[in-house]
């Protein structure tokens, strides 16, 4: 059979060399746009003009310090951990899932993360004022992922073996339950609460501040850390979780961790961003059709490549409209969805494999 | 050596095995043959640590329950019957997983090496999924060889475990993958493979366990097991071993491996 | 390098002369800056800020409750009067740290809001003369307006929209309830606080003699469809075909307008199904 079957052999058929080009290349990638963020803004602030005058010693206007060193810098490391965050989490899910459709969603943590933050929207007002300050959201957003995570976790834990079957049903009725609950507090809120849950579900990183970083930076990173270290985990995984075992998987120890990581970085990214769709689909897909399914490469070149992309969206977020702002999930699903409907049309016949 | 003592394996409310002892040895392949549903699989899954299961194993000396799954990993391959993969891999990616810790990792040229064991040389950067199903059995059994490569490490013999490889192949690859098995016996390691074609069993086991409605009916060499009684009254009808039928075509293994041997 | 930065804030809080670039956020508030006659101060302006038409002009810095600080910053304001709810606290923190006073105008729907928002915004803008003379100004007219509504109160139920055939409506301590009062209307909805969904069943018992709703430009006129909408239908409302449509800034922004929006509002529940 082999001698007659027509093999096409692939002379170069490791794609590690190519997935290697390719996180170098993100990698300046990133830098690039990681500079063209802080450089373009409503604002005419030119950070040369800034580091310039600092170098200097030259007094810089307050203005530009702002727009510079409180708005945009703020807002580059968060779109960059964000986008990084919600990427690898795509692709940890997709990997443990065994589904290249699964996202962080069917782990309960977006639907506890907006239970979380409709409830601090709604009845914030009934806190002790300024317990949390304006605080409140994400971190009732954070608290909301983490816990319905926890939750699905333990219900589909069994004897220390976790069934990824039931992980899934258990989320979506998970999912149910916590849209009803959002829904009895949507019915409470008032008109503009109702607004600020609308733009809240948008998503965006107008928000962004140090506190906030400083709150929400320690948990992604460590997520982002942890990442890379499931790769290979995951890699066997791909083979079912017997066949994994085989090749000496630690299984439960993987799922466990890799659950737990996406919870964290998820909820964080979630809970400072609001609701960005498509990048934690989106990216580990490209990745995949451009360097194979391979985890090692897939995880880091996911954090690269989704830190790009949120800060590209970012930059045209808040562009395009000036002096105003689109929310920035609005960008990433207008320009996420018609591309990835493009993938999918012209890699038909890759994906059905 | 593979020492199991008192396997006992219920799933569900039902007794699949009732306390089966099982041994095999280094340098022979061993074959678990019996009729369907008599627990061949089950009794595999046990002794590769699957399976949670009353009774022991002991493998090379060491208590299976208490070995972490990548050193396990290091002792012995499993080829199962079925893997479904998720992703695109391409042949020669599913052939490096089998590398990921063990003590084959360094060895660069492995990949081609042991897709070419199995008759899939220049097949690398196939896509699995576009692979027939012979040939993704074979590419896992690349992957199950190139795990364990070296039938002995550091003194120590390793394991090959087989549930039946040969389910989906033509009778040439049958013949190929059932040589490959032998010659890793032959080479110093231990193969426990379950097996549904009892003439391939015939031709290439050393010891044969035969199993009945989840007890072991007989074992020993393929000449002692395979005989009248013991495989009438496992399979519940009437068998006569050797005995060429009076007319019509027939046609053995045997025959083929000899002649591919000529 | 954030402790500098509010220290600068601490001593740029007050500017020394009036402001002269300001952005606008409320539509109510730029109405209440272009009556003082302050238009030519302003820079940028809210999205909801759409009357007069000379201020659509002006570059928007977006949706109230979304505000973006850069944005907000690009237009080099040195003063940004917001209506109440301006947010969100985030960029209302930035724009002070960079020293960009930021003035909250109390919100109300009464006489008494109306008045105290002009006399806001002109402590503001520094004209308190113009403010007190638009104020007693304004004052009069919603006297008068307020007289001309005397009469017996007509069961009025504002109608935010029917999406789905559902029907939002406004309830107490809303804009909506507020308008209707000075026009000498009852609103026919008291279950509740802010606009909420009502059932079918509510809208029957709540039996309102006038339907109110906003009339928004380019949309079609939807008065024949809410009519016959099957719960509306039972209303005396609808047997009058009393549906009043008035335009939502003019309507509902308690600003220099509203004594007009008064009686408009209160002339058109006299004729509205007579």
């Amino acid at each position: 059979m082999v001698a007659i079957s027509p093999g096409i052999p692939a002379p170069d058929w490791d794609r590690r060399p190519l997935a290697r080009r390719t996180t170098l290349a993100l990698a300046m990638a990133l830098a690039a746009v990681a500079v063209l963020s802080l450089a373009v803004g409503a604002a005419g602030t030119s950070p040369w003009g800034v580091f310039a005058d600092l170098l200097a010693g030259r007094e810089v206007a307050l203005v530009d310090r702002v727009v510079l060193f409180e708005i945009r810098l703020p807002r580059l490391a968060m779109g960059a951990l964000v986008g990084a965050s919600l990427a690898v989490s795509g692709a940890v899910m997709q990997g443990l899932f065994r589904n290249p459709l699964a996202d962080p969603g069917l782990v309960g943590v977006s639907a506890g993360a907006g239970l979380g933050a409709i409830s601090a929207i709604v009845l914030g007002g009934l806190l002790p004022a300024g317990l949390l300050g304006f605080h409140a959201v994400p971190v009732a957003a954070f608290l909301g992922g983490w816990a319905s995570t926890l939750v699905l976790y333990g219900i589909a834990t069994r004897r220390g073996r976790t069934s990824v079957a039931t992980m899934l049903l258990g989320g979506i009725a998970l999912g149910a339950l916590a849209g009803a609950l959002s829904g009895i507090l949507v019915y409470m809120a008032d008109d503009d609460q109702l607004r600020d849950l609308t733009f809240w579900g948008l998503g965006s990183l107008a928000g962004a501040t140090w506190a906030k970083l400083a709150a929400a930076a320690p948990l992604m990173l460590l997520a982002l850390i942890a990442a890379p270290m499931l790769a290979r985990g995951l890699n066997g995984l791909a083979l079912g979780e017997t066949a994994a075992f085989h090749i000496g998987i630690p299984v439960q120890r993987l799922k466990t961790v890799a659950i737990l990581t996406v919870a964290g970085a998820t909820g964080a990214a979630v809970a400072v961003s609001g609701g960005i769709g498509f990048v934690g689909i989106v990216v580990p897909h490209l990745l995949r059709l451009a360097t194979g399914p391979d985890h090692r490469a897939l995880l880091v070149n996911a954090a690269l490549l989704g830190a790009t992309l949120l800060i590209l969206a970012d930059i045209i977020a808040r562009v395009v409209i000036a002096p105003a702002e689109l929310p920035i999930g609005i960008v990433t699903a207008v320009l996420g969805g018609p591309f990835f409907l493009w993938i999918l049309l012209r890699k038909r016949g890759v994906l059905d494999l | 050596m593979l020492d199991a003592t008192r396997i006992h394996v219920r799933l569900g409310r039902r007794t699949i095995l009732q306390g089966i002892d099982f041994r095999a040895r280094p340098g022979e392949l061993t074959a678990i043959v019996g009729p369907n549903g008599s627990g061949k699989t089950t009794l595999l899954r046990a002794l590769t640590g699957d399976l949670s299961h009353g009774g022991r194993v002991r493998l090379n000396g060491q208590d299976l329950a208490t070995l972490r799954p990548w050193v396990l990993a290091g002792l012995r391959a499993v080829l199962p019957q079925a893997t479904p993969l998720a992703f695109p891999f391409t042949a020669a990616e599913v052939v490096r997983l089998g590398l990921m810790g063990g003590i084959e990792a360094a060895e660069a040229d492995l990949v081609p090496k042991a897709l070419a064991r199995v008759g899939l040389a220049g097949f690398e950067g196939r896509y699995y999924q576009e692979l027939s199903g012979g040939e993704q059995q074979r590419v896992h059994l690349a992957r199950a060889l190139a795990q364990v490569w070296h039938p002995v490490a550091h003194g120590q013999p390793r394991w090959l475990f087989l549930d039946e490889p040969v389910s989906s192949l033509d009778i040439g690859h049958q013949l190929q993958v059932m040589q490959i098995a032998r010659a890793y016996a032959d080479g110093g390691g231990g193969v426990v493979a379950v097996m549904h074609d009892l003439n391939l069993t015939a031709m290439f086991a050393d010891r044969v366990t035969l199993l009945a409605e989840g007890c072991a009916l007989a074992r020993g060499t393929p000449a002692e097991v395979l005989c009248d009684a013991a495989l009438s009254r496992a399979y519940r009808c009437p068998i006569r071993v050797n005995t060429p039928p009076r007319g019509g075509t027939y046609l053995l293994p045997h025959a083929a491996g000899r002649i591919a041997a000529e | 390098m954030i402790r500098p930065l509010f220290a600068a804030l601490a001593l740029a809080a007050l500017p020394a002369q009036a402001a002269d670039r300001v952005v606008s956020v409320g539509g109510s508030i730029t109405e209440i800056v272009v009556a003082l006659g302050q238009g030519d101060r302003l820079v940028a302006r809210d999205t909801t800020s759409t009357y007069p038409e000379t201020v659509s002009d002006l570059p928007d810095v977006g949706y109230v409750r979304r505000l973006s600080p850069e944005g907000v910053l690009s237009v080099d304001p040195d003063l940004i009067l917001a209506e109440e709810g301006a947010g969100p606290p985030e960029t209302v923190a930035l724009l002070q740290a960079a020293a960009i006073p930021f003035v909250q105008i109390p919100d109300g729907y009464d006489r008494a809001a109306v008045l105290a928002k002009i006399a806001a915004v002109a402590r503001a803008l520094d004209v308190p003369e113009r403010g007190a003379a638009l104020a007693a100004d304004v004052g009069a007219a919603l006297d008068a307006a307020a007289k001309a509504a005397e009469g017996p109160a007509r069961r009025v139920m504002f109608v935010m929209s029917v999406q789905g055939g559902r029907i939002l409506a406004a309830g107490r301590d809303t804009a909506a309830d507020g308008i209707i009062r000075l026009a000498g209307g009852e609103n026919a909805v008291t279950e509740f606080e802010g606009y909420k969904p009502l059932t079918d069943e509510a809208v029957t018992r709540a039996a309102p003699e006038v339907i109110l709703m906003m009339a928004r430009e380019g949309a079609d006129d939807i008065s024949a469809q809410v009519l016959a909408h099957p719960a509306i239908r039972t209303t005396p409302a609808a047997e009058a075909r009393a549906l009043v449509r008035m335009d939502g800034l003019y309507l509902l922004g308690f600003g220099p307008r509203t004594a007009q929006a008064v009686r408009d509002l209160s002339d058109a529940l006299a004729k509205a199904g007579s």
